[in-house]
């Protein structure tokens, strides 16, 4: 019995020892992965659906009941200016479902990170891909009532805002952003993709073998009115040649927080 | 010498693989049955290495273009606003009846040679017949349903899982799968055996009015737009009809340019004298009616096709008794075979 302890205490610390040793050291084919978290606010306020009332930059009061958006075209940046991407990983986040809040980027090569980019929804080249190409949050299946696709205008609907507002012109008093356009395939339309930067400012995220890495990104859903839209003018916007100043609001939104380097 | 001997046993396997296949497969086409290029047709537009067509893939297709269970009461199939006798058009319909008698805002265009198609609706704003059958199970004055409760639907059933099982191997029932089958029925839809495709292969012999409302066709610049064997350029135009109805102003719903509002789809003119009423909105009981308007009825749209813009006067020169020619031509467009063939029927 005393041996085996000794023998387990001398593992454990030769390990702790050699593991030490190592930390400044990437080895070639050293991966982890690196998780971001998105936490939606609205101002200052963390983002409460349904319940919260909020005010735009236009001083118009209104509650969210639904805030979706994709995020695609992942990569990450070195000091150096060269970047990991990940093409093919498409991600949609629903305010309404905790768990799609937090997003995990698998296999990441060990590497100090110091921004990212992403961009907001779904790019061209998938928007016309065929079908057997659109599964997981593409998968037309699997939106059931809050749709994130537009059957009669084939195309994802990229960013979605929907909510009440007394200066809503509806009979209901429901603001509905749906927002999307690719750029069309048989003719040139409305290009409403846009492609956020995110500086992860003095940390860089540190990816090892050891150390999975959190980014905190923080978003401001009131940059969605930031570019002069109000809920009076434009209270259900379907179209994607009306979207653009939402569109050009809502990619000023996102700001990474702070970054995790928590080892394992 | 060892590559010959590979080579005369690869052919001995396969003829074996042969013979045994079309004894257990003897009932069924040959996909070249299924879908073949008609004698005189381009290349298809559709892709179909991506959905190879099978007995069982076409089978399964049909099988859901003609049930219920794609709506969310169970009442409305695909076959309901397309209806095989009138080139798969909802016969006498001006708007498509949809689900609670719901009506629609446009007339349910014909469904025949689709995989020549590169763009579906009158206003094009799908462009995969793959991606296409999403719309109408969703729209809710058509099927309003969702295309999840649909899988679910069809994964719950006794029969489905076995069908997909025979088109594709296993019983998954995923979105891709769904949608390839009913493309697959579809695209099999194809429309090349009319007295027109016969008097081209020298089978058939038109009538003197047919014969010369063939040339008017020509003359009068019909073949513009609705050009090659195919009927139609697949282009978007305005014909001179004003949105009087609905306020439907077509193409610019999907491209939202200007230039695009009161634009249409050049419909293909194979069968079209079962498709009546015509154009997008069904505004014309009968071919008559259409070709006055082409003859009288032309309005500036403010988009107005240049074809259309005679010098002095809107519209095509033609006399009463020259449109009676063209419709005379036009109705040897009409394929029987197409509109009686079995394997499209209702099962």
């Amino acid at each position: 019995m005393k041996t085996f302890k000794f023998l387990a205490i001398a593992l454990i610390a030769s390990t702790l020892f050699w593991s030490c040793n190592k930390e400044e050291e990437i080895g070639p084919n050293d991966k982890n992965a690196l998780t971001v978290e998105f936490d939606n606010y609205v101002g200052n306020e963390k983002l409460v659906l349904e319940t919260k009332s909020y005010k735009n930059a236009a001083n118009e009061d209104f509650t969210i009941t639904t805030l979706n958006y994709f995020v695609s075209n992942i990569a990450l940046k070195k000091a150096d200016g060269t970047e990991v991407k990940f093409p093919d990983k498409y991600f949609l986040i629903r305010q309404a479902d905790t768990k799609t809040l937090t997003i995990s980027l698998p296999d990441v090569p060990a590497g100090d990170y110091t921004s990212m980019s992403y961009m907001i929804g779904v790019d061209s080249l998938k928007s016309i891909s065929d079908v057997a190409q659109r599964t997981g949050v593409l998968d037309p299946a699997s939106y059931g009532t809050d749709n994130m696709y537009w059957s009669w205008n084939a195309g994802y609907i990229f960013f979605k805002l929907e909510g009440n507002s007394s200066a809503a012109t509806t009979p209901t008093k429901k603001f509905q952003f749906h927002i999307g356009g690719f750029g069309g395939k048989t003719a040139v339309t409305a290009n409403n993709l846009r492609t956020v930067t995110a500086s992860f400012g003095t940390t860089a995220a540190q990816v090892r073998k050891d150390i999975a890495p959190t980014v905190h990104v923080i978003t401001d859903v009131l940059q969605t009115f930031s570019q002069g839209v109000s809920i009076a003018k434009t209270s259900v916007v379907m179209n994607p040649a009306a979207s653009k100043p939402i569109a050009d609001g809502y990619a000023k939104m996102f700001k990474v927080e702070h970054v995790h380097n928590d080892k394992m | 010498m060892k590559m010959t001997h590979w080579r005369t046993a690869a052919l001995v396997v396969s003829f074996m693989v042969w013979l045994v296949s079309c004894s257990i497969l003897g009932r069924d086409a040959s996909p070249e049955t299924l879908f073949a290029v008609p004698a005189g047709f381009p290349e298809p537009t559709y892709n179909l290495s991506k959905n190879p067509i099978t007995n069982d893939g076409v089978a399964l297709g049909k099988k859901l273009f003609y049930d219920g269970i794609l709506s969310r009461d169970g009442t409305i199939a695909c076959g309901e606003c397309h209806n095989q006798s009138h080139a798969f058009t909802h016969h006498g319909h001006g708007f498509s009846h949809g689900i609670d008698n719901q009506e629609g805002t446009r007339n349910a265009p014909p469904l025949a040679n689709l995989a020549w198609q590169d763009s579906f609706f009158w206003d094009g704003g799908v462009f995969d017949l793959d991606l296409f059958s999403i719309a109408p199970i969703e729209n809710p004055i058509e099927m309003d349903e969702k295309i999840g409760n649909v899988l679910a639907k069809l994964r719950a059933s006794k029969e489905y899982p076995s069908l997909f099982k025979k088109a594709y191997g296993s019983e998954d029932i995923t979105t891709e799968r769904f949608l390839k089958a009913l493309s697959q029925f579809m695209l099999t839809l194809v429309s090349a055996n009319s007295k027109y495709d016969q008097f081209l292969a020298g089978k058939a012999q038109l009538t003197a009015d047919e014969a010369a409302g063939l040339q008017l066709f020509k003359d009068k610049g019909c073949a513009s737009c609705h050009s090659s064997i195919l009927f139609t350029d697949h282009s978007f135009r305005s014909n001179g009809l004003l949105p009087e109805y609905n306020g439907d102003l077509g193409r610019y719903r999907i491209t939202e340019n200007v230039a695009d509002k009161n634009k249409f789809k050049v419909p293909t003119l194979r069968n079209i004298e079962v498709t009546y009423p015509y154009m997008h909105d069904g505004r014309f009981l009968n071919l008559e009616g259409v070709l006055q308007h082409y003859a009288e009825g032309v309005k500036e749209t403010g988009s107005l096709d240049q074809l259309l813009k005679q010098p002095g006067r809107l519209g095509i020169n033609m006399t009463k008794e020259e449109q009676q020619k063209i419709i005379a031509f036009l109705k040897t467009l009409t394929d029987q075979e197409f509109l009686k063939n079995p394997r499209f029927a209702t099962p």
